[in-house]
Formats: structure tokens, sequence, C-alpha cells
């Protein structure tokens, strides 16, 4: 049965008549307190046409999609026969002895960007964000150009940043006032310094929406509470860990469970740095798999590989995701 | 006469109350020292862009890039720079040829705007469609939508790309490198979009609708001619963050639209594509140019989207 939501409570009298209604005209749903003739088919028709396209969508770009992925993770490429080899390939690429398996390099990179997020990221993004929502000086301005790596392209940034840290370049300047250089052959060229300097260049685009996050819900702070703990001579940063970190707790166990969602697929713009192999993450490992050598087509399996390898990583994930969500739901939210 | 006096008196604690102590100033100095250096580290690249697309040749950029690594005197300031914009002349010039044909200049702005204007609408105007008929009516299943719709947002299924290019692809819906495949997949109507305006509209009094109904309108007439409205705010800053997504995007159309190279996937393959003669210079002036039309449209509603931008829904 097609219902509202109504404001007004429906009283007893609301379902006799709505009742009366129903027999005489069938269609019809009745308030008496507000006069209002809600024609079930009408409604039905309106609830239907707005959800149709939606749904349909939802059905097929991620149920279907999702299902036919589980699909093509036990089937072989070739044969199109049911297989265990994906799984395999899996797991032999990630317990390859000395951690040489390019799933297992591509696993430690992708925890490692993760790690950083959480680490790193999402803290100095609560710093930042009371900074400006006391109003430091000039905080309009940082406000904004704190969201320009957000707004700007990243194919513009990436380039102008692997500039910057080439050798002779503004960063090999400033290591000679400390004796040292950047290598002659660059960082990018290398797996492991090509992680950290990309894992730099990530971190510090990463602030954008986690500061303008935070500093809306610090906004909605109430003053009062604040006034009277300076009144009690409570330091800045006494006040953002004992005063406002919990007064905007929902909003950071919110962004938490979102970070965590990323824990196998967070990853730097590893496309824009094309670093060795010895830097991929998992996100970038399915990208260059089905997009093939420089774009050039995937290998006969490639779609079957992804599955498999995208399917273990979920089901590892999901405990983890569901035990922060329940973890983040125990600590009760402060009531203002 | 008392008023008078109680009320510079309560002025001058509200002073001491908002001034700030001694050791505050030493937090907020040593913060604004640390804000100023990471605002210059974020414009320090677009200056140095323009410091590379104002090479005076190809050729000079080559030297550069020769001489820093074999001269260690030779740093970024003995550079000759050109005191013309010839370079950016090379934008009208860039052309590449991801699938075998030839696009220009146009094709990637057209193919930029419909993409974007599609992508971005159809998800925001969707999502306004499930949110307010989840968040105002009651009908079976609406539990069950949004339960699903808030697991496909916490439990991100991995590796699902190659499912979907073989869905699209030919032997599929055969909409790969066609204007349908944006079509198609931009009309979803649930995930971030859907839980802000979900939110919204609950909070939008449902006497609004009952009105239109009593005055004899239907409920089409009351959600787009009464209810979407007070969206608007909402929308556009919805849209806007939805339209710098789409403009910055150039995996989607490396990978599903070959035959249409956007602004940005056209960059990133003219960066890529070394048959073609390189033109570093220009197309560092390329980048700079591409990134005027989203901080020019960004500069607009800056304060829009700031305002309105806070978790649980953005403010209406």
């Amino acid at each position: 049965m097609v219902k509202t939501d109504n404001p007004k409570k429906v009283t007893l009298k609301d379902k006799i008549a709505n009742r009366v209604y129903k027999r005489q005209h069938k269609v019809f749903e009745y308030n008496h307190s507000t006069g209002t003739v809600l024609n079930r088919k009408k409604t039905a028709i309106f609830i239907i046409t707005m959800l149709a396209i939606p749904v349909i969508n939802w059905l097929v770009f991620w149920l279907y999609i999702n299902i036919q992925s589980i699909g093509l993770a036990f089937l072989d490429a070739r044969t199109k026969q049911f297989t265990w080899d994906n799984f395999k390939y899996f797991w032999d690429q990630l317990t390859l002895a000395g951690g040489s398996g390019i799933l297992f390099i591509a696993l430690k990179n992708t925890l490692i960007y993760f790690g950083s997020t959480v680490l790193i990221v999402l803290p100095i993004s609560l710093v930042i964000s009371y900074f400006l929502y006391k109003k430091i000086a000039g905080y309009k301005i940082f406000r904004v150009i704190f969201y320009l790596p957000a707004i700007i392209s990243g194919m513009a940034l990436v380039a102008a940043y692997k500039e910057l840290i080439g050798p002779g370049n503004l960063w090999d300047m400033f290591l000679h006032l400390f004796g040292k250089s950047v290598p002659q052959k660059g960082y990018l060229n290398d797996a492991h310094s090509a992680t950290v300097v990309i894992l730099i260049y990530t971190i510090f685009t990463s602030f954008t929406s986690n500061v303008l996050l935070f500093s809306g819900a610090m906004a909605r702070v109430p003053t009062e509470v604040l006034e009277s703990a300076k009144l009690e001579g409570c330091s800045p940063f006494r006040e953002l860990i004992e005063l406002i970190f919990p007064l905007i707790w929902p909003t950071f166990a919110t962004q938490l469970v979102f970070t965590m969602t990323g824990i196998f697929t967070a990853s730097g713009p590893l496309l824009l740095f094309n670093p060795p192999d010895g830097s991929t993450t998992i996100s970038y490992w399915i990208f260059t798999s089905v997009y093939g050598p420089n774009g050039n087509g995937a290998a006969e399996n490639a779609y079957n590989l992804v599955s498999a390898a995208g399917l273990c990583f979920t089901l590892a994930g999901l405990p983890i995701i569901l035990g922060v969500r329940k973890l983040t739901d125990k600590i009760d939210p402060v009531e203002y | 006469m008392e008023n008078r006096k109680k009320l510079p008196k309560a002025l001058l604690n509200r002073y001491k109350l908002l001034r700030r102590t001694k050791s505050e100033k030493v937090v907020f100095t040593f913060a604004f020292i640390a804000f100023f250096i990471y605002a210059s580290l974020i414009i320090l690249p677009i200056l140095y862009l323009f410091i590379m697309a104002s090479f005076a040749s190809a050729d000079a950029y080559g030297d550069y890039l020769y001489l820093r690594t074999t001269n260690p005197n030779y740093t970024i300031f003995n550079i000759q720079l050109s005191n013309n914009f010839k370079n950016y002349l090379y934008i009208f010039n860039m052309e590449i040829s991801p699938d075998g044909n030839t696009y220009h200049l146009g094709d990637m702005l057209f193919n930029s705007l419909w993409f974007c204007i599609i992508s971005s609408t159809g998800g925001v105007l969707m999502s306004a469609f499930t949110g307010y008929v989840i968040a105002k009516y009651k009908f079976k299943g609406r539990n069950l939508i949004y339960s699903i719709v808030i697991f496909c947002m916490t439990i991100p299924i991995i590796g699902t790309t190659g499912s979907m290019l073989k869905l699209v692809s030919e032997g599929g819906l055969n909409i790969i490198n066609t204007p349908w495949f944006v079509i198609l997949t931009s009309l979803g109507g649930f995930g971030f979009n859907f839980m802000v305006l979900h939110a919204f509209f609950k909070n939008v009094s449902w006497s609004y609708v009952e009105a239109v109904l009593i005055d004899g309108g239907g409920h089409f007439t009351a959600f787009f001619k009464v209810v979407l409205p007070q969206a608007t705010s909402s929308i556009i800053t919805l849209i806007i963050l939805a339209l710098i997504g789409t403009y910055n995007d150039y995996t989607t159309p490396i990978l599903y639209l070959r035959s249409y190279p956007t602004i940005a996937s056209g960059i990133y393959e003219l960066s890529n594509d070394l048959t073609k003669y390189f033109e570093p210079t220009g197309t560092f002036a390329v980048l700079l140019v591409s990134i005027v039309p989203i901080v020019t449209l960004f500069a607009i509603f800056s304060d829009k989207v700031m305002k309105n931008f806070s978790i649980g829904g953005l403010k209406g």
C-alpha cells in the first residue's frame, strides 16, 4: 500500500475515513486532518517513474557487473571452463619467495598509501581545519588555496612536480644547501624512491575535502562551550583534542569509515608518474592489466585475473571495514 | 543609565574572551608560517608550469634538460625564456590520434563539454529523484533500497573494471566508444549525491506537497515546481563538484571513449605519444591553459561550494 510521510499524526478518524474511501473508490487515500486525497495509482506511478532509471542503472552497472566479475574470477579465459587457476595466480603472486610477486608488491605499496591517509592525512586535516575555524590570519584565502589541488588537473600538477624534483631543479638546489643532491637519473626511475616521492605528492594533495568537511563540522560547534573553556584557561591543543574533536566525532568517524573503504584501493596518481613495476599499487595493477601495455589491449586472461584478485581483496576488506564501522558506532556522539 | 554602564563592560569582557593570549599568539604565528609555506608549495607548481611554458623553443628545453644533468653549476635560474607567448598557440595546433583518427582542439573541447555536462548533471538529477522518493514516500522495498545504498557505499567491490569492459564491449551492450556509454552509466541515482539530497529532502516539509495536491496538482508538479527548486543550492554545489571531477578525469575516456578524447585525455595522450614530434614547451602551455576553465568555474562558485560543504548533507 502506498502511504506518505505525513508530519501530522494520523488519527482514528483518518483511518476510518481512509477505509471508507478505499471501499468506495478503491484507489484513494484520504487524510481527514489535512484534506489531502492521494490517488494510490498515481502515487505508485510517480514512485515507479522516479525510481525506474536509477534502479535499472544499479541492476546493470552494479549488480550485474559484480555478479559477472565473480563469474569471471572462476573462468578460464581460453576454454571458458570453471577453473581455480586465477586464484592460484593470485596466491602465487602474493606469496612468491622474497616478496617479489607483483601482487605482494602492489599490496605492500597500497597499504603504505592507506596508512599515510589514516595516520597523516586525517590528523593533519583536523589540525588545519582547527586553525581555519579559529580564523587564523588570511584564513579565507588559505581555505581556497588548500582546496586548489582538488580543482587543478592532476596532470598539470604532476607534470610540474616531476620537473621540480628533477636534477638541477629547485629541490636539487635546496638539497645542495645541505651538501646533497638529487640522483642523476632522478627519483622516478628507482622503485623505492619513486614510491616515496609519489607518496609525498599524494599526501600533499589529499587534505582538500577533508579540511572542508572538518571545518564545516567545526562551524556547527556551539561557541558558548569554547568560550567557557577559554575562561577556564584552556589551551588551543586541549580545546582541539578535548572539546572540538568529541563534538565533531560523527563527521570524523564517517570520514574514517570512508577512508577504510579504500584499504585495498588506496593509491597515488601512478598512471601520470609512470613509475617502475616495484612502485605499483593494487588499483594501478588492475588498471594496467585491463588497459594493456600503453593502452594496446589487455592480455587474454587479464579480466579473469583482475576479477579473482579483486574478489579476494574485497573479501579480506569486508571484516576490516565492518569492524571499524562497529567500533566507531560504539563511541556515542556528544549531543549538542 | 544602568544599561549604559553595563554595555562597555560587557563589550570589554567579550573582547577579552575573543582576544588571543600570548601563548595562543605563538601557536597561531607558527601555524601561519606553516600555512604560508604549504600555500606557497601549492602555488609553486603552477608558477613553474608557466616558466616551463615560456621556453624559447623545444630545443631550448632540450638544452636545459641536458645541461641540468651534466653541468652541476647549471640551475633553473640559467634558463633563457621567451618573451612572447607563441608556445600558447600550440594548443590550437595540438593533435592526437588515440584510435588512428586525428583529433584537434575543437574536437576535444566539444567532447569535454558534453562529457562533463551529461556525467555531472545526469547523476545529480537521478540522485534528486531517488533521494526525494525514498525520503518522502513510504512503499514496499523503501528500506531495502536504502540499506543497499549504504551497503554499496561502505563495501567497495574491487576489480570490476574487467567485468565492466566486458559488459560495455562488443558481445555485451556494445556501447563502448559511443556517447551512450556516458549517458547510460551516468544515470545512477545512488551514492554520495543520493545521501546528500536524501538528507536535504528529509527536512523539507510535506505541507508543500499537500498544498499542491489540494490545489489539484500531481506529484510531478509538486516535485518539479515546488520541492526541487528548494534544493537548487545543494544541486548546484553537487554539479560543480561533479564537473570538476569529470573535467579532470582522463581515465574514463582513455578506457571507454578512445574515439571521443576530451581535453584531459587528449593531454594525457599528447604527453605519452612519443611517435609524434614531441613539443614539451607547447605541452606545458597546454597544461596551463587547460586548468583555466575549471579554475574560473570554481572562482565563480567557490563561495557557494565552500559554504555548502559539510558532512551529513550539503546545506540548502
